[in-house]
């Protein structure tokens, strides 16, 4: 019996690790075959790979590939600091606050379905292609949802909670600060899981516009210079640091909310 | 006939009215709780006993009417309450030890105290293995036993429990009444505990209010003059029970 539930068990873990692995292998072999018959709209594994070597051994405009990712990584970082702190403030203000609810809320469903890249023609238009507006975007692109995740999550505070801290006689800053802001860190949480995901894609397509350095301005050199290697490393490149931060927030999830498995 | 109580008046209802919207649930009840007392409310489903815990803790306002605690309208913040609520509420957010040393950590009492506390309250509700679980991962009986917990750390004048013990099983609720007898007794707290549980009421108080069918009002106080620690199977207990339960019953 007990050996039973063991094979079972191996088989299913071989299955959990091994189904992702296959998935990957598929993806693969279908770059390869399709390459492989149409050399000229895809480039092999084996040449994206000398080319991402070739990221380092003679830089793009002065700057590795990890120069690149950084660069892009610092604008994200840079405006995600910001947009938490505004944001999540923001968020409990209007969450906790009816009379800012009242005001703001209206302005949010207006501006909550405008996607962050159609700002970018009226953000060029007034700050140009510098540092700033790259920061702006991402800026704008991250704020909306940390503020509506925030507020949804303190409007789901419990009732019985809030009763709770005041019939054991707390104040309402202890009770906004032990009740209500605990309720709503699962949420907030998922606000900053969208927030990087967000901002991440935000600022490649900004970079892609015009920039000297940056994962999306190689993107764009790539393709108006016909290199369709570097196009596939810059790809590949975003598409891993993404899961990198995804994978870096699940973790720190775990820390901030334990209770909530 | 009950011998005259001469201890002084903790909690004074004085024409209590409680209405939500057009349902008027509390009807005009006046009556005296004195302090040390221990004092059960019985009444049919629905009649508005967590209402009156309700309008005494703040949750609800009274429409007309008010209580006063020691001579003051009622206000958690100034007095030593603790409420037991009939929900589920323990902070989900919270450890088993957190939330028992929840009201401890708002009166500001010093560490040391607070952690001898919440370890003495551990060991009496036999938590101590899961002080550092959550709630969501206990049962509902061991989440109800954390919020008993949390209101007996806080060594309270005035304990409210609104039906505490609905969810345990007999010999949970067994060992918890004798615990809550043994709390009264050595704090010389007022008790107000709202029960389903007939012989609960009988087995715990010193006097048994009895409410109507809603609107509520007070349909009869009786003394329960039997000596402690009561025996269920005692024929005076018997009569005491069958008693109450016809007077619910019948209005
Ligand atoms: N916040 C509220 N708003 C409207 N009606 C309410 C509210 N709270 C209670 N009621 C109503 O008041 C009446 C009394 O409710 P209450 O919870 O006080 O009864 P109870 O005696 O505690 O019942 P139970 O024995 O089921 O615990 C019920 O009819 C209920 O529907
Ligand atoms: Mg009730």
């Amino acid at each position: 019996m007990e050996q039973v539930n063991g094979k079972q068990k191996t088989i299913r873990n071989v299955l959990y690790w091994g189904l992702p692995v296959l998935a990957i292998a598929l993806i693969v072999a279908g770059w390869i075959a399709f390459s492989g018959a149409h050399p000229d709209l895809m480039p092999s594994p084996a040449t994206v790979w000398s080319r991402f070597i070739k990221t380092f051994t003679k830089p793009i405009a002065k700057t590795t590939l990890l120069g690149h990712a950084w660069a892009s990584l610092k604008r994200v970082l840079l405006a995600l600091l910001v947009a938490w702190a505004f944001g999540i403030s923001f968020g409990i203000l209007i969450g906790w606050n009816r009379k800012a609810r009242a005001f703001f809320g209206s302005i949010f469903e207006v501006i909550r379905p405008i996607p962050p890249i159609a700002w970018i023609p009226i953000i060029i238009m007034w700050f140009g292609i510098g540092e700033f507006p790259k920061i702006l975007l991402v800026f704008i692109g991250t704020f909306v949802p940390l503020v509506i995740n925030t507020s949804t999550g303190i409007e789901l505070v419990d009732r019985i909670n809030i009763q709770v801290g005041q019939i054991f006689g707390g104040n309402n800053g202890q009770i906004l600060k032990d009740i209500v802001i605990p309720t709503a860190l699962p949420s907030i949480f998922a606000g900053i899981r969208t927030s990087v995901s967000s901002g991440w894609t935000t600022v490649l397509a900004a970079e892609m516009l015009g920039a000297n350095a940056g994962l999306g301005s190689l993107v764009t050199r790539g393709w108006q210079g016909s290199d369709l290697s570097l196009v596939m490393v810059a790809v590949i490149t975003i598409a891993i640091i993404g899961a990198l931060l995804s994978v870096i927030l699940q973790k720190l999830e775990k820390v901030v909310c334990p209770w909530n498995n | 006939m009950p011998i005259e109580d001469n201890r002084p008046v903790k909690v004074e209802v004085k024409n209590l009215t409680k209405r939500f919207g057009d349902l008027l649930v509390l009807d005009n009840m006046s009556f005296n709780i004195r302090k040390g007392e221990f004092v059960c409310v019985v009444g049919p489903t629905g009649c508005g006993k967590s209402t009156f815990l309700n309008c005494l803790t703040r949750i609800h306002m009274p429409s007309e009417g008010d209580l006063y605690i020691d001579g003051v309208p009622a206000d958690p913040k100034k007095h030593n309450i603790s409420f037991v609520f009939q929900e589920p509420s323990a902070l989900p957010w919270q450890t088993v030890a957190e939330n028992i040393a929840y009201g401890l950590k708002i009166k500001r009492l010093p560490k040391e105290e607070i952690d001898q506390r919440v370890n003495q309250i551990l060991d009496l509700m036999g938590l101590q293995e899961f002080r550092n679980s959550y709630p969501g991962e206990l049962s509902v009986s061991a989440e109800q036993r954390i919020i008993i917990g949390r209101s007996f750390a806080m060594k309270p004048d005035l304990l409210l429990m609104d039906e505490p013990y609905g969810q345990m099983d007999v010999k949970m609720r067994f060992y918890l009444e004798d615990e809550v007898i043994r709390l009264w007794k050595e704090l010389g707290s007022t008790v107000i505990f709202i029960t389903h549980n007939i012989e609960e009421a009988v087995y715990l108080a010193e006097k048994v209010l009895i409410l109507t069918n809603k609107p509520a009002k007070i349909k009869e106080e009786i003394v329960i003059d039997l000596p402690r620690p009561r025996d269920i199977t005692d024929p005076r207990f018997i009569e005491y029970r069958n008693d109450i339960t016809d007077k619910i019953k019948w209005w």
